[in-house]
């Protein structure tokens, strides 16, 4: 009877989704938040099943596929610099800064490189939404921070790649680092090749009528790729990426789009559940003020970094805090990074719930910063103002 | 006139800012959705003074009108309708022909058949609209208009032999 049970869980688990997004919709909250509370709530009456798990697994694998299907390769291209400098700055202002953390809290170096991953990653699907909803799309600041996230989308995917790598040699050491390298870089040049060097044939293959057999030689693309990045012992959503990555230059574009986001969008929700029910109450009291403590440290070095590269590329000061106000929010990559590893079995349990807590608290009120960027820009500038006129004067 | 500044908002769409001669700023952003964004920022702000959101359908004709090709579609449409059932017809009054040598209003034209003459063209003058006490002569042409009915009204009950290419 588990499958029955656990189909009745599922149903259950999705009528929750709804009611809970329905709420989060109507305040503007982002969804992936509320999913993961969700989980969390939902994890008091039935635990995760196989088949919640399958799913997860499936959730992650779309969700990169997507990210890879939707990724502007031709922007990357054309603003190279641009993103360049500013992805470095704001990798520069955080990234050791969350290995800092790692260390202060005693982990190991990989989980201290997990760590980094986790509170360097801006979440992508919240900031571009709030963007949008917010009515800033032509502000200065916007293509900025969209220059970061596309940075930051990138160098997560690539480290992704490595850090289920590393993990799945064992340990850092030279010869595995080297290894994993070596895996990633000759896995990515062999998309990047195909890509490069197929255009014409792939166009070709996947350009069919048939409804039902363009799903599924896409999804046969999609697992298969991820399937061989976990044969190889990278994880299997870098396969899933490169392969969206791969399929984002073909006319069908925009048809697999189409096709795919049901499936992602059902099974992305359940990985959130997921995540949500396997992060546990009694370690979460501890977990609080940890979490509390890197997010209120994590949002100044974000904020600082995004309104550094707001001054360096000559944005108003206004303009300046509103770019750094608008990356606080942390969401999807940080939550498969750090449940992409903890599935092996080295993790200690803490990083999860620790990431459960952090990105609860960035995604929302990381996304109300946003909205209410007028007000910190009226302390922490407009007061400030008046001020540097005094002491300019006499 | 300044240029027109692109720029790529990744995940969203394409900017096009227009610095206009007043110093404020016109910035467009176009969504992969198809939907249009009109911003307006005012001089030296950096936030819009005014936010305008248009469909692609709505965009294509405010585009229109801005750049004075604009038309309204449905009046084309209803022309086109009326050219559907309305003709015009050239036709050359034949020295044998029963509309030869008579003035217009005792060939009670329109009563009988339907038809409008509209035109004379007599050798090298041209008479729109003419007079009911015009009296058409042979070797002129007439135009007429009408329906697809009452131009065959009009060929069989004047018996008319010649029609004209257009």
């Amino acid at each position: 009877m588990i499958v029955n049970e656990s189909v009745l869980s599922l149903g259950i688990s999705l009528l929750a989704l709804f009611i809970a997004g329905l709420l989060a919709t109507k305040i503007n909250q982002s969804l992936t938040a509320v999913f993961i509370v969700v989980g969390m709530i939902l994890q008091n009456f039935f635990p995760v099943t196989i088949i919640t798990e399958f799913i997860a697994t499936l959730g992650i694998i779309f969700m990169l596929f997507m990210f890879g299907l939707e990724f502007s390769v031709g922007s990357l291209v054309n603003n190279q610099r641009k993103i360049f400098y500013s992805g470095i700055y704001d990798l520069l202002f955080n990234f050791p800064l969350g290995l800092f953390l790692g260390w202060l809290l005693g982990y190991d170096f990989i989980h201290a490189l997990l760590l980094a991953g986790i509170i360097y990653v801006t979440s992508s699907v919240i900031v571009a939404k709030s963007i949008i909803d917010l009515k800033r799309s032509a502000n200065p600041e916007t293509e900025y921070i969209l220059n970061v996230l596309i940075f930051e989308d990138m160098f997560i995917a690539s480290f992704l790649a490595f850090i289920v790598g590393i993990t799945n040699y064992g340990h850092i050491d030279a010869k595995g680092t080297f290894l994993v390298i070596l895996k990633t870089s000759a896995f990515f040049a062999f998309f990047i090749v195909l890509a490069k060097t197929s255009k014409k044939f792939i166009n070709k293959i996947i350009d069919i009528e048939h409804t039902e057999l363009f799903v599924i030689l896409i999804l046969s693309i999609i697992v298969l790729s991820a399937g061989a990045a976990s044969y190889i012992g990278l994880s299997e959503a870098i396969g899933a990426f490169l392969a969206g990555l791969l399929l984002s230059e073909t006319k069908q574009r925009h048809r697999i789009s189409e096709a795919i986001k049901p499936f992602q969008q059902f099974s992305t929700a359940i990985f959130f559940v997921a995540f949500g029910m396997s992060i546990d109450y009694k370690h979460l009291g501890g977990m609080v003020p940890m979490g509390i403590f890197i997010f209120i440290v994590t949002s100044f070095s974000k904020v600082y970094g995004g309104y550094f590269i707001g001054r360096k590329y000559a944005l108003s000061k206004r303009a300046g805090l509103r770019l750094g106000l608008s990356l606080i929010p942390r969401g999807e990559f940080s939550i498969i990074l750090a449940g992409a590893v903890s599935m092996s079995a080295s993790t200690p349990y803490s990083i999860k719930s620790l990431t459960g807590v952090y990105v609860l608290l960035s995604a929302i009120i990381g996304s109300i910063v946003m909205k209410e960027s007028d007000w910190f820009i009226k302390r922490l500038i407009e007061r400030k103002a008046p001020k540097t006129l005094q002491t300019k004067n006499p | 006139m300044s240029a027109i500044k692109e720029c790529d908002l990744p995940g969203i769409g394409k900017k096009f800012t227009l610095e206009l001669d007043s110093g404020d700023k016109l910035v467009v952003v176009i969504h992969f959705s198809g939907e249009r964004e009109v911003f307006k920022f005012t001089k030296d702000n950096d936030e819009p003074s005014s936010v305008t959101t248009l469909t692609d359908e709505e965009a294509h004709q405010i585009g229109a009108i801005l750049s004075g090709t604009y038309f309204q579609p449905v009046m084309e449409d209803e022309q086109k309708l009326m050219m559907k059932n309305v003709t015009m017809e050239w036709i050359k009054i034949t020295d044998d022909s029963s509309l030869a040598n008579k003035k217009l209003e005792e060939l009670n034209i329109r009563k009988i058949t339907g038809v409008s003459i509209t035109t004379i063209i007599r050798g090298e003058t041209v008479i729109p609209n003419p007079r009911s006490s015009e009296v058409l002569q042979p070797q002129d042409t007439v135009i007429i208009i009408g329906n697809n009915e009452q131009i065959k009204n009009f060929i069989s009950a004047f018996e008319i032999k010649q029609r004209l290419e257009k």
